[in-house]
This record gives structure tokens, C-alpha cells and sequence, in this order.
């Protein structure tokens, strides 16, 4: 049965002529010896012929000189540039790459939205979101200041020291807060 | 229109990829299990004007405190723990400690105290972008003064 | 003495249009035939060969020889035959009027050896059959059963490979084998 189903497979490329001389052999002698893989072999060769019938009852019916003028009036005649992008565009819109190229423009789309999830700072770190956004500063007394400079998105918290304080212990005075 | 079988199965196919990254993109957004916080300490003064070859990477940030010469003194990582905290020494007698409060839209929120011994010096809460970093500084330390550079990388 | 194809094609590389015009005598009755196969239309399998021997002549320059010209101008025609397929929007009535024209005509050319078909109904359920096949089917089956090409010709045509070649005509037997059951 195994075999029969294997050469059920291979029946059409055997009478097609496409095995090799010892395939064909093989299968030539089965089938010598198994009425259901004939049977089988009948009903292709039928369908062969009917197909044969079907699509070459055409074959003489057209002449050359009508044929040949049409096309050298294409020829002849100046396609406009629109006319050849067209042509050329409608290979690129055919329903099978259709199938592929939306929901291809699809995912391209989310990755793109989801780079920043998985890539932050890809857009080289001068997003909008790049500043540190500061909720509260509590100096329990001190100066403070909040700096935020926009070429380089940095935001600076800087503590001032306690100038008295601290000019009564310190070698050498504190330097000068920072010149921003 | 019913598309063909083989067309549908790519459709299906790339329709599931869309979902996936879909999906991955969704799972970006939760909560990171640990964050890694990361603390520069630079010495910032006027003594000279040498840049440490260390800080390239924040030299842009350095500059607009207009200080002649950065050094770094310290750098330190630890991993903090999703609202945990984690303390890192700051020379000087200092410390700082760092908690995670929240992680939303790729920002970590941080509640940072500063303290010198036990006294306070600041408290601050901020939100910064995933990857990126603020400035604390002012503290003074031999002749110049303390630049913390502080950043988090939620993992 | 005959000149072969692929010189036939340096002639018109060079602009000898009757060195094109040899070459669209050679091959414009199976280029047709191949077409009317897959469209099932005479006006519009005349119109889609007659195009396709007009890209031939524009594109002649770009062909460089890697494969015959009959399997580069059947290529092009295949293309443009499935292309007009995929375009074709003719209602019922219409596809149905085209239909019984064909049948009419093999009909009256009916005294060829292949009128083992003469059961007319064995034929109008086999071209339903035949139509019922998406075009990339429809072209192996019309390439293998009207010009007789090898798989390996067949899937240059059709830029598939050998192996593609046979399933697509195993399983396109096979249906059309399960449609007419009853008549084979």
C-alpha cells in the first residue's frame, strides 16, 4: 500500500517523463502488477487528453499578418512616461505582495514605536523626555538652585554650602558656586 | 474579498509578528525587576584646568558649571532593588542614598537624600529617562567642590 | 539558411526589425495559445500577446541570452497573463457568454484527433474546472499540456523552481481529477 501510495505521488512526473530511466522502471514494473495504480494511470491519461482537448482547440485559428501589423502599431506608437510608471506599478501592487507588504508596514510601523522601548535615548538622548523632571528639593534650610540647560538636556540640583558656617573652620575659603 | 489559502497563512503570519512585537512592546512598559544606579563623583575647582580623560562622556553636562579642571574621584554602581534603596559613600564624610519610587512611560523615579554624617543636606525627588542622568552638586572637598553625577538603567 | 533565435536576437540588438519580425512569426501562435489558456478570452488573449511581444521589443536590448528567447518570451507573456487575471472583474453573464463562444468554436474545428473530447459537458466542466485554479496553477498545467515544456523550462518561465513546478502540477491534477470524478 505504501508503495502504491508513493507512486500515486510520483505517477504524474513518470508520465511526464521526468524520473530518471530507473525510477521510471520501477514504477513501470508496479504498475504492471497493480490494477489500482493502472486504474490510477488511466485517469491521468484521461484527464491528459481531455486538457489537451480543452485548451488546443485554438491552435490555427490566428494569422501572422494581423497579429504582426497590431504589433507594430504598439511599436510605433510614443508611450507617455505615466503610461510606462503605471505598467511598471502594476507589478508591484499584485495581490501576493499585497499579502506580504501590509502586514509587513504593519510590524515596521510598531517596531519603529517600540524603539524607544527597547533602545532609550536612540534618538541620541536629546528627546523631549531627556530632562531630569524634578518633583521636590527639600535643602532642610540651604540654597538651592535649579539649573536646566537645554543644549546638552541637563538638569543640575546645586547646594549651597553654608557660607558662615562655614568660613569659620575651613583653611581656605569655598570656591565660588559654579558660574552657571 | 476571501484571499486565497496561501495568502491568508502570510497574512496570519506576519499579523502573529505584529502581535508579538506588539506584545514585547507592552512587556517593555512593566516594571523593571532592578535598577542599576550608577554614582560619578567628580571634583570639580578652578586649581587648574586639566579634564579628566574619564569624564569625555559627560563632558558637554560638565561644562555648564564653568569650572576650570573636573577630575573623577569615585565611580560606583549597585544594583537597587525594585522599592528598595541602596546608600553609596561620597567622600567627604558623606553618603547618599538612593530609592526607586516608580517606573513609568521609560522614567525612573528616584527619592535622593544627601546627608553628611547624620544631617541632612537635601532631599529630592526626580524623574529621570531610562539611561539617562541628572547633577548634584556643591558640597565642597579639597579646595573644590563635589559633582555627583547620578544615573539609573532600568534592567 | 535558417537563422537560430539567439541570432536572430543580435540582429534586432542592432535594430533590424525584420529580424524581430522573424522571431514574433516563430513563436506568435504558441505565445497565443498559452495566453488563451490562461485567460479563456480570444479578444483579450490577443491583446495580452500581442503586449507581450511589444516588451519583448522594448526589453530586447536587456536580454543578455542566460536563458532561450521562447522561455524569456513566454516569461513575459505568463506575467502579463497572470497579471489580467488577477485584473479581470467580468461579471457572470459575461464570463459565461465567453465560455460558450469557446465551446462553440472547438465545436467546429472538432474534426482534429483530439475530439476524444466530445462529450460536451466533460468540457464545459473542465473548463469550469480549469478556472477554478489560481492563475499560478493554471500556467503550469496550460505550459505542460499545450507546449509540452520540461519542469525545468516551465520553472524558468515561471521563476520558480523545479521542484515547485511538481507539486503545483501534482496538486492541480489532483483537483481537477476530484472535479471530474464522474466523467474519467
Amino acid at each position: 500500500m505504501k508503495d502504491c501510495e508513493n507512486i500515486s505521488e510520483s505517477m504524474g512526473r513518470w508520465l511526464d517523463g521526468e524520473l530518471s530511466p530507473a525510477e521510471s522502471e520501477s514504477i513501470r514494473a508496479h504498475v504492471a502488477q497493480c490494477a489500482d495504480c493502472r486504474e490510477a494511470q488511466r485517469k491521468l491519461e484521461k484527464l491528459q487528453l481531455a486538457l489537451e482537448g480543452a485548451l488546443m482547440a485554438e491552435s490555427k485559428s490566428i494569422e501572422f499578418e494581423p497579429f504582426w501589423r497590431a504589433v507594430q502599431l504598439r511599436i510605433a506608437e510614443k508611450r507617455t512616461w505615466y503610461e510606462d510608471a503605471l505598467d511598471w506599478s502594476r507589478g508591484l501592487f499584485t495581490a501576493s505582495r499585497a499579502a506580504w507588504a501590509i502586514p509587513a508596514l504593519i510590524a515596521l510601523l510598531l517596531a519603529v514605536a517600540s524603539l524607544e522601548s527597547y533602545f532609550p535615548g536612540w534618538r541620541g538622548g536629546a528627546g523631549r523626555n531627556a530632562f531630569a523632571a524634578v518633583d521636590s528639593i527639600d535643602a532642610h534650610g540651604r540654597n538651592v538652585a535649579l539649573l536646566r540647560e537645554y543644549d546638552s538636556k541637563t538638569t543640575v540640583i546645586w547646594l549651597y554650602e553654608d557660607q558662615e558656617g562655614e568660613n569659620e573652620t575651613a583653611e581656605e575659603p569655598p570656591p565660588p558656586g559654579p558660574a552657571f | 474579498m476571501k484571499l486565497p489559502k496561501n495568502l491568508r497563512r502570510r497574512v496570519l503570519l506576519f499579523s502573529l509578528l505584529s502581535f508579538i512585537v506588539a506584545a514585547g512592546r507592552g512587556a517593555a512598559q512593566k516594571q523593571p525587576q532592578i535598577v542599576q544606579v550608577k554614582i560619578g563623583t567628580i571634583l570639580a575647582s578652578n586649581k587648574n584646568d586639566e579634564f579628566d580623560a574619564k569624564l569625555k562622556g559627560l563632558e558637554n553636562q560638565l561644562r555648564v558649571l564653568k569650572y576650570r579642571s573636573y577630575r573623577l574621584l569615585k565611580d560606583e554602581s549597585q544594583n537597587v532593588p525594585w522599592q528598595g534603596s541602596k546608600v553609596f559613600e561620597i567622600p567627604g564624610g558623606r553618603s547618599l542614598m538612593v530609592a526607586l519610587q516608580e517606573f513609568q512611560d521609560n522614567r525612573i523615579g528616584l527619592k535622593v537624600r544627601l546627608t553628611e554624617g547624620q544631617k541632612p543636606l537635601l532631599d529630592t525627588t526626580v524623574r529621570i529617562a531610562n539611561r539617562g542622568n541628572f547633577i548634584l552638586g556643591g558640597p565642597p572637598h579639597e579646595g573644590g567642590v563635589l559633582v555627583l553625577s547620578i544615573s539609573a538603567v532600568a534592567q | 539558411m535558417e537563422l537560430s533565435d539567439r541570432e536572430l536576437v543580435q540582429k534586432c540588438q542592432t535594430g533590424e526589425m525584420s529580424a524581430f519580425e522573424e522571431l514574433v512569426s516563430r513563436y506568435h501562435q504558441k505565445v497565443y495559445m498559452v495566453i488563451l489558456g490562461l485567460l479563456r478570452n480570444r479578444e483579450d488573449a490577443l491583446e495580452v500577446a500581442q503586449e507581450a511581444f511589444f516588451r519583448a521589443y522594448r526589453k530586447i536590448n536587456s536580454f543578455q541570452g542566460g536563458s532561450s528567447f521562447y522561455t524569456w518570451i513566454y516569461r513575459i507573456a505568463v506575467n502579463l497573463a497572470i497579471d489580467a487575471q488577477r485584473r479581470q472583474k467580468r461579471n457572470p453573464l459575461d464570463f459565461r457568454e465567453s465560455m460558450d463562444g469557446l465551446l462553440e468554436s472547438q465545436d467546429e474545428v472538432a474534426r482534429d484527433p483530439f475530439a476524444d473530447v466530445h462529450d460536451k459537458e466533460l468540457r464545459q466542466n473542465l473548463t469550469n474546472a480549469i478556472n477554478d485554479l489560481t492563475p499560478e496553477h493554471k500556467a503550469v498545467i496550460v505550459l505542460r499540456t499545450i507546449e509540452g515544456l520540461s519542469y525545468k523550462d516551465i520553472g524558468e518561465i515561471l521563476g520558480c523552481s523545479e521542484g515547485t513546478v511538481m507539486s503545483r502540477l501534482h496538486y492541480a491534477r489532483k483537483k481537477l481529477q476530484d472535479k471530474l470524478s464522474a466523467f474519467l
